[in-house]
């Protein structure tokens, strides 16, 4: 209902286009520019929420429920990504007391 | 069907007899799950009849393609159990975890070679990730494997961020995620709408991270060398053959016709030629046995993509036919490195190979004449079929490869010649255990008698 009138008062698609788009930009420059390996784990999370925004707007607009679902396939997954995530860092903070992503250099030749 | 479901089974069970505290049990129930796996799946592509036929969902359909990769899968899954168990004879701690995580990416990497909707697709490329992630950082006190599984969660969970993104358009311009359905859609068409493209760049792209092919490769070299052996193998095999079937699969069926093929046919071409010429130049001076073997794998990853340009009919089998000759090559390489065990992982330590342990020496020299592409090995053959059917269409893209394959044969020969030089003194001889003798003969046998056991079937 709430949808239905943002969309008749001049909210289209094409917005939810351009901020599903932002966010996720958003997010892959968090991804490849910040240095503390908790906030890159918040910005994997934004971009696969810029997924889901976009897979809502893109389902109300054509009007069937496929895309909703996939949402909820993204959120279970995202869910279970953050908690290997989480449990990786937890490792690397017994090994080096540190998040901060410059320390793992070990890899390099 | 049936296969994944054996499989599956077989991943709990061995989860569960970890409880027995006997690595045996564990590493046992995994290979006899496998073994069956390959069993029911042979019979099913004999008789074409599938046991739990009733259990049919649409999104997952086992056809006469979806079952012969998934039986490369198992052949090269039941390979790299057999190899693991060499570690937890020392450390036992962890051996159900482990064995169970890789049998359950087994099963994810089934899934993808068997989905017919963007709904098993996306599971499957998850069950296939999340347990590698877990599984590269299985030495919990080595800093390096750590490194190693961060590293790869990030690029792996980037990458399917970048998927789902470009998912979320195509389904934008389609309005389904089924692939026949996306293919009429598509059809449909009169001309390729921009929300289309971006979708199929993005896409493109995030296969591009899974296969780690250049430009985004940089991943590879660290997450293969920090990951423990058996991992590395198990990531160079079997996730490279899914992950190659799944991206053929969705594009020949999805984007493989009119304007679209042409499209990203010609940026997958620019993508091909820099894989080639990164992987084989960056290989040239490593001195690490893991590194170089990653950037050997980025090289055949270029080599590999040339199936995609080749619009041939025969493509699949094409595809199926490489990356099988290259999982048992794969297979036999990283034998040699886990039974030789050095720390550091240099390629000096294999010196004197042929004194210490002849059997080892034979298995290594064979396995790097096959990735070489050396005649008798399937390694040639597979790379013959793949450069001949690509010649038609891109034969200046086909001289190139074969530049590279001369440039690769300086690397691998480097690698033979530590093997056959003399030994040095305070070097001991190797002993094998049985069960790695037995996965070493059966790579050997594929990687020699591969072409004929084929044409055979």
């Amino acid at each position: 209902m709430l949808l239905a009138t943002l969309f008749e008062s001049g909210v289209k698609i094409e917005h939810y286009m351009v901020l599903a788009t932002a966010l996720f930009i958003i997010g892959v420059f968090g991804v490849l520019y910040r240095k503390n390996a908790i906030i890159l784990l918040m910005c994997i999370e934004l971009m696969l929420n810029a997924v889901n925004l976009l897979l809502v707007a893109f389902s109300t607009y054509l009007g069937q429920a496929d895309g909703q679902l996939f949402v909820f396939f993204i959120m279970v997954v995202a869910a279970a990504e953050a908690t290997v995530g989480l449990s990786i860092l937890v490792l690397l903070f017994r090994n080096t007391r540190s998040v901060d992503i410059r320390l793992f250099n070990k890899l390099k030749n | 069907m049936d296969a994944l479901l054996i499989v599956f089974a077989s991943g709990l069970i061995s989860l569960f007899a970890a409880f027995a505290k006997k690595p045996w049990l564990v590493v046992s129930s995994a290979m006899a799950g496998l073994l069956a796996a390959i069993i029911v799946i042979l019979n099913q592509l004999q008789t074409g009849k599938a046991f739990f036929d009733f259990l049919k969902y649409e999104g997952l359909l086992f056809d006469d393609l979806a079952l012969v990769y998934s039986l490369a899968i198992c052949v090269l899954a039941l390979l790299i159990v057999g190899l693991g168990y060499e570690r937890f004879k020392e450390n036992p701690v962890h051996t159900g975890e482990y064995i169970g995580l890789l049998i359950f990416s087994t099963v994810g990497a089934m899934i993808m070679t068997a989905y017919t909707d963007m709904f098993m697709f996306f599971l499957g490329l998850e069950i296939l990730s999340i347990p590698i992630y877990v599984m590269a950082g299985s030495n919990k006190t080595d800093i390096r494997s750590s490194e190693a599984s961060l590293k790869y969660f990030l690029t792996g969970s980037f990458a399917s961020g970048i998927f789902l993104f470009g998912l979320a358009w195509v389904y934008g311009a389609t309005g389904t995620f089924r692939l026949w359905e996306i293919q009429a859609k598509i059809m449909e068409m009169e001309s390729l709408s921009p929300i289309l493209m971006i979708g199929v760049l993005l896409i493109m792209a995030s296969f591009i991270f899974k296969i780690g092919a250049a430009p985004f490769h940089f991943w590879s070299p660290d997450v293969y060398d920090g990951a423990p052996h058996a991992v590395t193998g198990f990531m160079a095999s079997v996730v490279k053959i899914s992950a190659f079937y799944a991206f053929l699969k969705m594009f020949i069926v999805c984007f493989g016709f009119g304007e679209l093929l042409g499209f990203w046919q010609n940026a997958l071409v620019i993508m091909i030629i820099i894989t080639m010429f990164v992987g084989n130049l960056s290989a040239l001076r490593q001195v690490k046995f893991k590194r170089l073997l990653a950037y050997s794998s980025i090289t055949h990853v270029g080599y590999t993509l040339l199936v995609f340009v080749s619009n041939s009919m025969g493509s699949v089998m094409e595809l199926w036919f490489y990356m099988f000759a290259y999982g048992f090559s794969i297979v036999g390489v990283i034998g040699v490195g886990l039974a030789v065990n050095d720390q550091e992982d240099r390629i000096e330590a294999w010196r004197g190979l042929g004194k210490r342990n002849p059997f080892l020496a034979i298995v290594g020299i064979v396995s790097l004449l096959s990735l070489a592409g050396i005649p008798p090995t399937a390694g040639f053959f597979a790379k013959y079929i793949v450069f001949s059917s690509a010649w038609a269409n891109a034969s200046w893209l086909v001289i190139i490869a074969l530049i590279n394959s001369a440039i690769s044969i300086y690397y691998y020969l480097k690698v033979i010649a530590t093997i056959i030089s003399p030994v040095e003194s305070g070097q001991e001889k190797i002993k094998l255990s049985p069960l790695t003798i037995g996965v070493l003969t059966l790579a050997l046998i594929g990687m020699l008698g591969f072409s004929v056991i084929v044409s055979w079937l």
